[in-house]
């Protein structure tokens, strides 16, 4: 509920709604019941209209009936006769139409009384008519006398059922007129109904506006009065909750801005106070700046001249300077010649190097082939040996031979000569041997002194392997050496780069301290000029330091006002 | 339905209402009951939605012919919850007042009339079926016999002063009138009249060749009583009111009767029908009102086996008979309803009163 009918509109809308709608459906309701009852009254009216039409009518055709026949009685004609005829069939059309109503009870009876009379009637009447027409008047007269007491009959009935049907009509309309008095009733009650509920409704909304609005009112008069201490509204329409809220931020800033307007007048009266001795002192104190700075602009003169001279000391420091630079440029050069010489000398040592390796080989390898030819010479003596053995036993083979070939005679001369060729190729081949030996004798000669020569040749060799390495070693610490004399010269230019620098700067700094004592000299005057401006200025400041203070003064006192 | 539901295997009740305490309604009581017998004798009203083997059950109402009884015996029949359909009435007059009862209401009841042949009733209400032909039709085709077989150009009338004679009157006019002849008086009576006698005299008058007696029996009797007396030999016809007369011997001897049902009708069914009534009710013979009310009897089984026994769906079943669901086979000829609940198809017979006997009429 509370957060349906959270704001004012919803409230105002909550308390309207219902008496609007109560209002609408009443009068719909009075509508459809009007509406009712007017089909009502039309329907009681069409049968009560109906069956009235059909009771009269038939009375009428009754009557028209009984007229045409006794005027046939009277005087027979075919007029009369026709007559009385479409009346008959007249009368029995109105009574069909009057049974189909759907009479009940007692007019049911009454009605079905009517039919029989009128058709006895009828009857009668034609009977009486036969009679007239067969000349027999007297019995005509006679039967015609029978039909008046049911004629009378009938017409009782009718008007019975007239009277019965009007005392429907008054029944029908006592019970309309009841059942609209009955919803009369319901409308009023119903309207009472609503005007009550929406009383209620309209004094909730009205209450739950009213009652917040007058809190309301009672805060902000609170603020206008001057006390802006927090206020409880409590609760409240969503609106107005709104503007409580805002009326409380108003007051918490309202606060605020009040105590910082108090501390900061309470600061301003004792910056003023301050302010105004200040002024003093320095309105005493300008003077005496005004008095140094004509000293001052004096001693920036002097200061310019000496600054001259210095800048002329550092010109010469900065051209020997540039002077050392060069020299050190110079010395890195030749160094650098120097070591590309170094490098070049050290890589010829190495290849050098490199051969005498080869050549080391080389040798060992000589000389131990010619170990195994010594070896080879050797085996060669053992051959030559076998030879000479060999030849010598075939020598005495063949003596033996030509002994044995002699003795045989002539049997044994070819032998013989056979023999004695063994014999010479044993010598041959001894002598052979013995050429063999001796060679093989020189070869080993040869042999020998050339592994002696080897042997030197290596040990030559080692040694100019140790002086080569002793070179290139050499060699590699001059480079080192050059390396250390490039640094150091590198160093020498870098440093004297800086100083020259260094020296530049130093001079160009020279120059605008001497343009800025120039500038000082100027300034000094002009400071002189100014302190004695502000002198006069600082006795303005006291003046308004007092007003200030006045001003300080008053602000507390209207703060002093609010209560917060 | 309901009532099915909640007694399944007790009986189907219908209604059976006429004029039971006077001799016309006898033979209307009794072909009912031989059919009632009949059916339960085979097992019930079976098949369908009426479930197995029902049997059938008469409530018999007397309404005494009087439109008021026929109104109280109506209201206790529709009141009853149990009863089905009707059969009845007889007359016009009473089913007039008794079909506005049936037609009512929140739970109407049909009415299957023998015999009340009244063109009003005709479309009177949904509820209404009649297996008879209308006055209409009597009254036209005994204008037609009397033209055509009785030769008669003049024709005098005597009616009942009441819905049925005026019909008759009516309807026997205009067909006579169309044909050329000519109706020289038209003169009305009630159940009350003492004497016919003046109009018969005036009709001897006016050269009158044939006698309609639009009339029930007791006017019919008084006026050939008269006729007798006045030595008068008109030929004479009727409409099927006068049934019965057969019964009074000489006195009604020749007269011609229009009827929707001779009991020597030639049909397989109806020899039986009359055989089994002759045995039951020693050697009687059925009416149109006994045939009428059998035929009824027998089509209200038929629908009740196949609707169920419940009066809208019966209403609506019965409705379709002979339009949609297979026309009705019965004594009395064939069953053909139209949209009023009229049998238009069914034809009219005159029969003729031979030895006390009404028979067919043979063709001249």
């Amino acid at each position: 509920m509370r957060l349906v009918f959270d704001t004012i509109r919803s409230r105002i809308v909550a308390g309207l709604m219902p008496l609007l709608i109560g209002l609408v459906g009443t009068a719909l309701l009075g509508a459809v019941t009007l509406r009712q009852m007017r089909q009502a009254v039309a329907e009681e009216l069409a049968g009560l209209r109906a069956s009235s039409d059909v009771g009269s009518g038939l009375v009428a055709t009754a009557l028209a009936e009984i007229r045409a026949a006794e005027q046939y009685l009277a005087a027979p004609s075919a007029d009369a006769r026709k007559l009385f005829q479409a009346a008959s069939d007249e009368a029995s059309q109105y009574e069909k139409r009057l049974e189909a109503f759907g009479v009940t009870g007692e007019d049911r009876i009454a009605v079905n009384r009517l039919k029989q009379l009128h058709a006895a009637i009828q009857v009668d009447y034609s009977i009486a008519h036969a009679l007239k027409d067969l000349g027999r008047d007297h019995e005509a007269l006679a039967q015609s006398a029978a039909v008046r007491p049911e004629a009378a009959e009938v017409t009782r009935l009718a008007r019975d059922l007239s009277s019965r049907q009007a005392a429907k009509a008054a029944q029908a309309a006592d019970r309309l007129t009841a059942a609209s008095k009955e919803r009369e009733k319901g409308l009023w009650l119903l309207l009472a109904a609503i005007a009550v509920i929406a009383l209620l409704l309209a004094r909730w909304a009205l209450l739950s506006i009213q009652g917040p609005l007058n809190r309301l009112v009672t805060a902000a008069e609170r603020f206008g009065g001057g006390d802006l201490r927090p206020v409880t509204v409590g609760e409240m329409p969503r609106e107005f909750r709104v503007l409580a809220e805002a009326m409380q931020r108003m007051a918490d800033r309202l606060r605020r801005i009040v105590g910082e307007v108090v501390g900061e007048s309470d600061l301003i009266a004792g910056s003023a106070g301050d302010l105004s001795a200040t002024s003093q002192q320095l309105a005493a104190s300008s003077s005496e700046v005004s008095t140094a700075m004509v000293e001052i602009s004096g001693g920036a003169d002097h200061q310019r001249s000496e600054l001259g001279a210095m800048g002329t000391g550092l010109e010469e420091l900065r051209r020997a300077a540039a002077e050392m630079a060069e020299a050190a440029d110079r010395t890195a050069q030749l160094g650098e010649e120097i070591r590309t010489v170094a490098d070049r000398h050290r890589g010829d040592v190495a290849a050098a190097g490199k051969a005498l390796l080869d050549v080391r080989e080389v040798v060992q390898t000589t000389s131990q082939q010619v170990g195994e030819l010594a070896q080879l010479s050797a085996a060669i003596d053992d051959f030559v040996d076998l030879i000479k053995r060999i030849s010598s036993q075939t020598n005495l083979l063949a003596l033996n031979a030509a002994i044995e070939a002699a003795r045989a005679g002539e049997h044994g001369r070819g032998f013989a000569v056979v023999a004695e060729e063994v014999r010479q190729l044993a010598d041959e081949s001894a002598r052979a041997a013995e050429e063999v030996t001796r060679t093989t004798g020189l070869i080993r000669e040869h042999m020998e002194e050339v592994s002696a020569t080897m042997t030197a040749g290596q040990a030559k060799v080692r040694g100019i392997e140790a002086i080569a390495e002793g070179a290139a070693r050499g060699l590699a610490e001059i480079v080192a050496a050059i390396e250390q004399v490039e640094h150091a010269a590198l160093r020498v230019r870098v440093a004297a780069q800086a100083n020259r620098e260094t020296t530049e700067r130093l001079t160009q700094q020279v120059e605008q301290v001497a343009s800025r004592a120039t500038a000082h000299a100027t300034s000094a005057e002009q400071i002189t000029a100014a302190a004695q401006q502000q002198g006069a200025s600082t006795q303005e400041m006291a003046a308004s330091a007092a007003h200030m203070l006045a001003a300080a003064e008053k602000l507390r006192g209207l703060v002093q006002g609010l209560r917060v | 339905m309901l009532a099915a539901c909640t007694r399944p295997s007790g009986p189907v009740v219908i209604g059976l209402a006429g004029p039971f305490s006077q001799p016309r309604g006898t033979s209307m009581l009794r072909a009912a009951q031989l059919a009632v017998e009949q059916v339960n004798a085979r097992g019930g009203v079976r098949g369908g939605r009426a479930g197995g083997g029902r049997p059938l059950k008469l409530k018999v109402a007397d309404d005494s012919g009087s439109e008021n009884v026929a109104m109280r015996v109506a209201e206790q029949l529709y009141a009853d919850p149990a009863v089905v359909a009707v059969v009845g009435h007889l007359s016009s007059d009473p089913s007039k007042a008794a079909a506005r009862v049936y037609g009512g209401g929140a739970t109407p009841l049909v009415m299957v009339s023998p015999s009340a042949s009244n063109p009003d009733l005709g479309g009177i209400n949904p509820y209404f079926f009649r297996i008879c032909p209308s006055d209409l039709q009597h009254g036209t085709e005994l204008a037609r016999f009397a033209w055509q077989t009785l030769a008669a150009r003049h024709a005098g009338i005597i009616y009942l002063n009441n819905d049925y004679g005026r019909g008759v009157r009516r309807t026997f006019g205009a067909e006579f009138t169309r044909l050329g002849g000519v109706v020289v008086e038209a003169d009305p009576a009630v159940p009350e009249t003492r004497s016919l006698e003046p109009y018969l005299s005036r009709m001897r008058q006016g050269g009158v060749d044939v006698l309609v007696l639009a009339t029930e029996r007791p006017g019919a009797e008084l006026a050939l009583r008269e006729m007798q007396a006045l030595g008068l030999r008109w030929p004479v016809i009727g409409g099927d009111a006068l049934t019965g007369i057969e019964a009074d011997g000489a006195l009604a001897e020749g007269v011609h009767v229009s009827s929707a049902y001779l009991s020597d009708r030639r049909d397989e069914r109806n020899g039986a029908f009359v055989a089994d009534y002759a045995r039951a009710y020693q050697g009687q013979r059925p009416d149109h009102r006994g045939a009428g009310a059998y035929d009824a009897i027998y089509l209200l089984t038929r629908v009740i086996a196949e609707a169920g026994p419940d009066r809208t769906a019966i209403r609506d079943d019965l409705a379709q008979v002979g339009r949609g669901k297979p026309p009705f086979e019965g004594v009395t000829g064939t069953v053909t309803f139209d949209a009023n609940g009229d049998v238009p198809g069914k034809q009219v017979v005159i029969g003729v009163i031979r030895d006390g006997r009404l028979v067919t009429e043979s063709e001249r």
